[in-house]
């Protein structure tokens, strides 16, 4: 199983959501995050803003279909600005479902 | 040392402290999300005075849930005694009771003191 976590743009998440569910993958979490990234904030003229509101997605799955989310997540959330986000996978060992006591997704 | 990831209902969230703080797992990171389920949100959960029979019809009525995200990091032999804890007071039967997720973790560091590994999160 893997957990992949995506940092996207808030307009673009209730997209991504919809897009993703679409495809089958109805569970996930929603969670609004500020953040940066490499461009260190944005400068619109004078106002210089140092972190930047966006919304991550966080979903778990098995590990066979991460492509096909990141590819879901990458296809809705672009702009080609800076600022589109990011999407990190990372393991997971073992998952459970706290209503059923019962192992795995 | 593993993370592990917990994603229960709002109101129980007291008494799964409680538990844990007894248990000598104090430390944790508690955050307010939003989410849904196989069964895309259902209301049920939700308590409100206006008329919900209409949105209780049918599932996926509701877009998300909100939820608790606890974020623990405990000691690979703690694992099942945290995870056994968790479902115990957060299971109702109902449908949302929750996820418990488990993964590894390579390195912790306490700020305070620098100490690394296990040391810096008992």
């Amino acid at each position: 199983m893997k957990m992949t976590r995506a940092i996207v743009r808030p307009d673009k998440a209730e997209e991504v959501v919809d897009a993703l569910a679409e495809s089958g993958y109805v569970a996930l979490t929603k969670m609004e995050v500020i953040g940066r990234g490499k461009q260190k904030g944005i400068r619109i003229d004078e106002i210089y803003y140092d972190e930047l509101p966006k919304v991550m997605l966080m979903l778990v799955s098995e590990s066979e279909n991460t492509d096909e989310i990141v590819k879901i997540i990458n296809d809705t959330a672009f702009t080609g600005n800076f600022g589109d986000g990011k999407v990190f996978i990372s393991p997971i060992e073992e998952a459970y479902t706290v209503r059923t006591r019962s192992k795995g997704l | 040392m593993k993370e592990i990831t917990a994603i229960i209902r709002p109101n129980k969230i007291n008494k799964t402290k409680k538990v844990l703080d007894t248990l000598g797992f104090p430390a944790m990171t508690a955050q307010r999300v939003l989410g849904r389920g196989k069964q895309k949100a259902i209301i049920g959960e939700v308590t409100m005075d206006i008329d919900t029979t209409k949105l209780h019809e049918k599932e996926g009525t509701m877009r998300y849930i909100p939820k608790r995200m606890l974020t623990l990091l405990v000691p690979d032999q703690d694992v099942q005694l945290v995870v056994e804890a968790i479902m115990r007071v957060n299971q109702t039967g109902q449908k949302g009771d929750g996820r418990i997720f488990v993964s590894p973790l390579e390195e912790t560091i306490r700020v305070r003191t620098g100490e690394k590994g296990d040391k810096a999160i008992i």
